[in-house]
């Protein structure tokens, strides 16, 4: 879910209508994460997005970053293409991330450092660090393999189905579980909670202020909660478009040391 | 006076008894709510600016008390770089990370960091050092060969010969440091490698010192009451008669220690030695009446009688012996060092009730004796004396020790001056130093665990260095006047800008820092740019940019001016030796720099400009461990640690780090408006040392000036005054001179005891002088006659009483703590040794001018 959430919504109408016809049994939990992982992530064929991101320790001290998004999906595929283009503060301005999901294997990621004008493949490592600073992972931004998970419908309320998530190799993340309330109208996880193997929900994920942009559902807020170090890290988005026709050379290494000001500005 | 009350109390025996009873059930009930403290940080009080410094430094920083764990492997030829020893490391680094307490996020160990590095060209990556146990030798190989080349773990995390791997271990407080350290041992237990494990760090030493000053309590305090029993029934022949001293001394510090604990304060390493202090002194005074008492009674007496006597006798040198030990304690209180305060406070309390006790105790005690008990114990402990005096008849040492001074007080007098030539010199020698390490003995476990680290590794004791950029608030208000212009330059346009801005400023108020305000300003201009009227924009824009430039200035080191500067700090300590290494921001900069550029060592620089420093470190922000960032560095970049390793916490080692520092930063002044702060627990220690050496001094003073001016009022003579506080002034400055001759520090123990023991030996003189002078009164003024008189009963009571006093701290030479042993010994040896000297050179100075000291009473021969 999240960050690049720009996005998210999904077949939007089609999910209202089914909502409102199924009213008996609730979906298949494999539809249900299906589902919520288009609503999340793969809204519309490409969209833009702005985002503002607070980073908050315990003591109130903060870190912001602010960040345009372009994303595009690679049609017929589950695979993705991300450009994250910093705009502020102005030491960070210029620095660039160009992401290629493929959820089979390991992601294609690049970083651009204007000021050391450098352009640097990141290696594939571990999805659950953080991204630049702030309480938000990689995974959480290009969305976690569904298949790593085992997922079973925990209940189903009124407004949203929880779902259990069990990773398949413990050892692999840091977390023994999560929790997820998706919301049974938009297909959004609003909450995640991340419980650690002593059973306690140690950071919790929250997709708020859900807005139908270009007719998806689409988070303008969402917010990490770090509950061991007591710190937060909240993005606001703006100006999120859907469905513009961003070329796929937007999403080459070429737009590492240009960015591309026709597709990151907003019209 | 004292014979009254005497009377008083023997009248009402039972009432006395019940007094004594409910005051020790009554504060003894409070004995069970103790609370120990080992913590050295509590010798400052919670006020003292370089303490409170210090904690603002860690809380900054995020910095926490660490258990230091060392794993050393010298059989196989890589060390711990084998697969089974780095498997352990990787266990014991897991099994640690979740015991409760432990701050697992912080904690450091080779499979606990990141290794940066180039994977293949073109590619940087962050990964775990050891994402897992390695299986064969070329992997462990390979993280040797990847953390040899991360400068900021060399030394620190792996020892430069490869044979130890240290793990560094945050505690949420340290007061549960020994619990942590026995359960890592238990884990060490089961990883079932050879390697060799040793646990130290500041925290786990204080815990175990902790456990061990319990130890002590219940062994050395008891101990030294059974000793001083001994002591007594071996000189005096009566249990009955030495019952009396013992149940006073136990309900001396029963209620001493009940009340203490009772007022809620803690039981540090100073007042667990109050029992052990209390019971000889507290036992001393009742040994003068008792004896007194038994010399004096004949079987058919009336103990009633005999004791009102003996008190009106004793009555003046009892209380004056109290009180001057009272005030040698009573002189702590002039100490900046809370517990040496509480510790000097409470033995003062202690004193009052012995004093008391003896007065009023005594005396209802005797008197309830039965008769035949009292004609037994007066019977044996005559034919004792008889016998003693028998065998030193004339030709007794202490007669002829007493004789020649006498005769040759100029010999003596010759001899007191060059041991004090001597002691001055020997003084001068004194090193003052202290290293709460070495309170354990050599060979505790602690105390090799810390030699074995500390010769592999970089230093297990730590300092940090706060720099601080000031004059940010004056950079902001600089920045409001230049965007006052704009604000100006629209108003003249007919642009009203102000309310706005002003309505943003004060929005911004909340923020936690000058640059956190510029920071969150920047958003409301930004937000505030969509509402904008369209003509209003550009001076928005303005204003932003000039907000956004305000903001970069603050972020002092983001500069790579201000990074060199501690580089180079860093190098010159690292290269003077003076420590075993320091990590800053720019070493975790000029990693990550090479790692970006090429890998290659001619890249391990600083980026040219601010904004490469600040995309180096956005970077490193994506690693596993992005938090460590802020050990270094604060968030809004003004203010920034250096850690220094330090290989020995001794307080010299520390000073002369500050020496080092501050002459660097004399010869290479910091970047403009940058300031220097200390922090780190091996720093504290170095402040309250030096606090405490000038706060001893102080006590010291005053103690002799009061108990001198007791002294001149107890025998109305300046010149008799003067001569009472010579033999302890000669025992110290003998006992300071041999100390700083054969090389023993003056550390916090040694300093205690100073002052106290003014109080304690002067005791000796005034029984001497008394003595001297009552016997003046029975040989009709001869002074030699007298001086013979005084060396037969009076000086063997004076010896015994310095015997007992002085085998009643010898039990601590039990303890398994360096500091109650040198209290043992030092305290043994000035009471032992100003008892001989008060006897030695009292005699030679009063045979200089018998008249003028003693006064009309001496007659001319």
């Amino acid at each position: 879910m999240n960050l690049l959430k720009i996005t998210s919504g999904l077949v939007g109408g089609f999910a209202l209508l089914m909502s409102g016809s199924l009213v008996l049994a609730a979906p298949p939990v494999s539809e249900i994460i299906e589902r919520a992982n288009q609503a999340s992530y793969y809204a519309g064929r490409d969209g833009r997005s702005e985002a503002r991101m607070r980073i908050e320790d315990n003591r109130g001290r903060t870190q912001t970053r602010q960040f345009s998004v372009l994303r595009k999906n690679v049609e017929g595929s589950d695979e993705q293409k991300y450009l994250v283009v910093f705009s502020r503060p102005s030491e960070f301005r210029g620095t660039v991330f160009l992401v290629h999901k493929n959820p089979a294997a390991d992601d294609d990621r690049w970083l651009y450092l204007p000021d050391l004008d450098l352009v640097r493949r990141i290696a594939p490592g571990d999805k659950r660090t953080s991204f630049v600073g702030a309480h938000i992972f990689y995974e959480d931004i290009s969305g976690r393999n569904l298949n790593e998970d085992r997922h079973e419908l925990l209940e189903e309320t009124d407004q949203h189905y929880v779902l259990k998530s069990t990773p398949k190799a413990p050892g692999s993340v840091e977390f023994a579980s999560f929790q997820t309330w998706i919301d049974k109208e938009t297909f959004l996880p609003v909450r995640i909670e991340y419980t650690n193997a002593v059973g306690e929900v140690y950071r919790i994920m929250e997709n708020a202020n859900i807005e139908v942009v270009d007719g998806y559902p689409t988070p303008m807020m969402m917010r990490v909660q770090d509950l061991q170090s007591g710190g937060n890290t909240v993005v606001q988005f703006r100006g999120v478009s859907y469905d513009l026709g961003i070329p796929d050379a937007v999403f080459t290494e070429r737009s590492l040391r240009n960015p591309p000001a026709e597709w990151l500005d907003r019209r | 006076m004292g014979k009254t009350l005497a009377f008083w109390c023997m009248d009402r025996s039972r009432a006395v008894f019940t007094a004594v009873i409910l005051m020790v059930l009554a504060l003894g009930m409070m004995i069970p709510k103790i609370m120990i403290d080992t913590d050295p940080e509590n010798m400052l009080s919670a006020e003292q600016p370089d303490r409170v410094k210090h904690n603002e430094i860690r809380d900054r920083f995020g910095l926490h008390d660490m258990i230091v764990v060392g794993q050393v492997n010298t059989q196989h030829a890589q060390g711990v770089f084998n697969p089974e020893s780095l498997a352990a490391h990787y266990a014991l680094t897991r099994a640690i990370e979740q015991m409760d307490g432990v701050i697992a996020r912080d904690l450091m160990s080779m499979a606990a960091v990141d290794n940066v590095e180039q994977a293949g060209v073109g590619t940087i990556a962050y990964d775990w050092l050891i994402p897992s146990p390695p299986e064969t030798q070329e992997e462990a190989d390979r993280i040797r060969a990847a953390v040899e080349r991360l400068p900021m773990y060399q030394g620190t995390l792996v020892s430069e010969d490869g044979q130890a791997a240290a793990l560094f271990v945050p505690l949420e407080s340290k007061d549960i440091s020994h619990r942590i350290a026995m359960e890592i041992r238990s884990v060490v237990e089961g990883l079932g490698v050879a390697d060799e494990f040793h646990i130290t760090g500041q925290p786990v030493a204080q815990d175990t010192f902790g456990v061990e000053m319990f130890q002590q309590m219940a062994i050395s305090a008891p101990l030294a009451g059974l000793v001083i029993f001994l002591a007594m029934l071996y000189f005096f022949r009566s249990l009955p008669l030495v019952i009396a001293p013992m149940l006073l001394a136990m309900a001396t510090v029963i209620s001493t220690m009940g009340l203490l604990i009772g007022m809620g304060y803690t039981v540090h390493i100073m007042s667990s030695m109050i029992p052990i202090f209390l019971m000889p002194i507290a036992v001393v005074a009742s040994v003068h009446v008792l004896s007194n008492f038994a010399d004096r009674y004949r079987p058919g007496d009336d103990p009633r009688e005999v004791m009102g006597d003996v008190m009106d006798k004793l009555f003046k040198p009892v209380l004056f012996t109290a009180l001057t030990t009272a005030v040698g304690f009573l002189s702590l209180l002039t100490t900046p060092i809370p517990p040496v305060q509480v510790f000097g406070g409470f033995i003062s309390f202690g004193v009052v009730v012995a004093l008391l006790l003896t007065l009023g105790f005594i005396p209802a005690y005797t008197v309830s004796l039965k008769r035949e008990t009292l004609d037994r114990m007066a019977e044996k402990f005559r034919r004792k004396e008889l016998a003693d005096q028998q065998a030193n008849k004339d030709g007794g040492l202490l007669g002829r020790m007493g004789r020649f001074p006498a005769r040759k007080p100029g010999m003596v007098i010759g001899l007191v001056v060059a041991v004090l030539v001597v002691s001055v010199y020997g003084i001068q020698q004194i090193q003052i130093n202290d290293n709460p390490t070495l309170w354990f003995k050599e060979d505790h476990r602690i105390r090799i665990a810390d030699k074995v680290l500390n010769e592999r590794f970089a230093g297990t004791y730590e300092a940090y260095i706060n720099l601080r950029q000031t004059g940010i608030e004056q950079q902001v208000d600089e920045l409001r006047r230049s965007i006052q212009l704009t604000l100006d330059e629209a108003a003249r346009e007919g642009l009203d800008l102000r309310s706005a801005w002003s309505g943003m400023w004060e929005d911004s108020a909340g923020a936690a820092s000058p640059g956190d305000r510029l920071e969150t300003l920047a958003m409301l201009i930004d937000d505030h740019l969509f509402d904008a009227e369209p003509e209003a924009q550009d001076y928005w824009m303005e204003i932003l940019d000039q907000v956004e430039a305000g903001r970069t200035a603050t972020r002092a080191f983001q500069n790579p001016g201000h990074l060199a500067w501690m580089d180079e700090l860093k190098n010159h300590l690292e290269k003077t030796g003076v420590i075993g290494k320091a990590n800053s921001l720019a070493d975790l900069v000029k990693t990550i720099n090479r790692e970006l550029v090429s890998g290659d060592m001619q890249d391990y620089v600083l980026p040219d400009r601010a904004n490469g420093v600040a995309q180096t470190i956005l970077s490193f922000q994506s690693s596993q461990r992005p938090d460590d960032l802020w050990n270094f560095v604060t968030r809004d970049f003004t203010q920034a640690s250096i850690w220094l390793q330090l290989p020995s916490g001794d307080n010299q080692v520390m000073s002369r780090v500050v020496d080092a520092v501050d002459r660097f930063v004399a010869d290479n002044p910091p970047p403009a408006g940058v300031e220097l702060e200390w922090g780190g627990g091996t720093y504290i220690n170095l402040v309250w040392q030096g606090e405490m050496v000038e706060g001893m001094l102080w006590a010291l003073g005053s103690a002799f000036i009061v108990v001198l001016i007791m002294m001149i009022a107890l025998f109305r003579s300046l010149l008799l005054g003067v001569l009472a506080m010579l033999p302890l002034t000669i025992t110290i400055a003998a006992i300071y001179g041999v100390m700083g001759l054969i090389g023993k520090d003056y550390d916090m123990p040694v300093a205690v005891l100073s002052s106290l023991s003014l109080g304690l030996s002067v005791d000796f003189a005034i029984h001497f002088i008394q003595r001297l002078r009552m016997a003046l009164d029975d040989v009709g003024g001869d002074w030699k006659a007298a001086m013979d008189q005084v060396f037969d009963e009076p000086a063997r009571a004076i010896v015994r009483n310095a015997v007992v006093i002085a085998i009643g701290f010898l039990p601590l030479l039990a303890a398994p703590l360096v500091p109650y042993i040198t209290v043992g010994v030092f305290l043994a040896s000035i009471m032992a040794t100003s008892a001989l000297v008060s006897l030695f050179v009292l005699p030679a100075f009063i045979a200089l001018a018998p008249r003028a000291v003693l006064g009309k009473a001496v007659k001319s021969v």
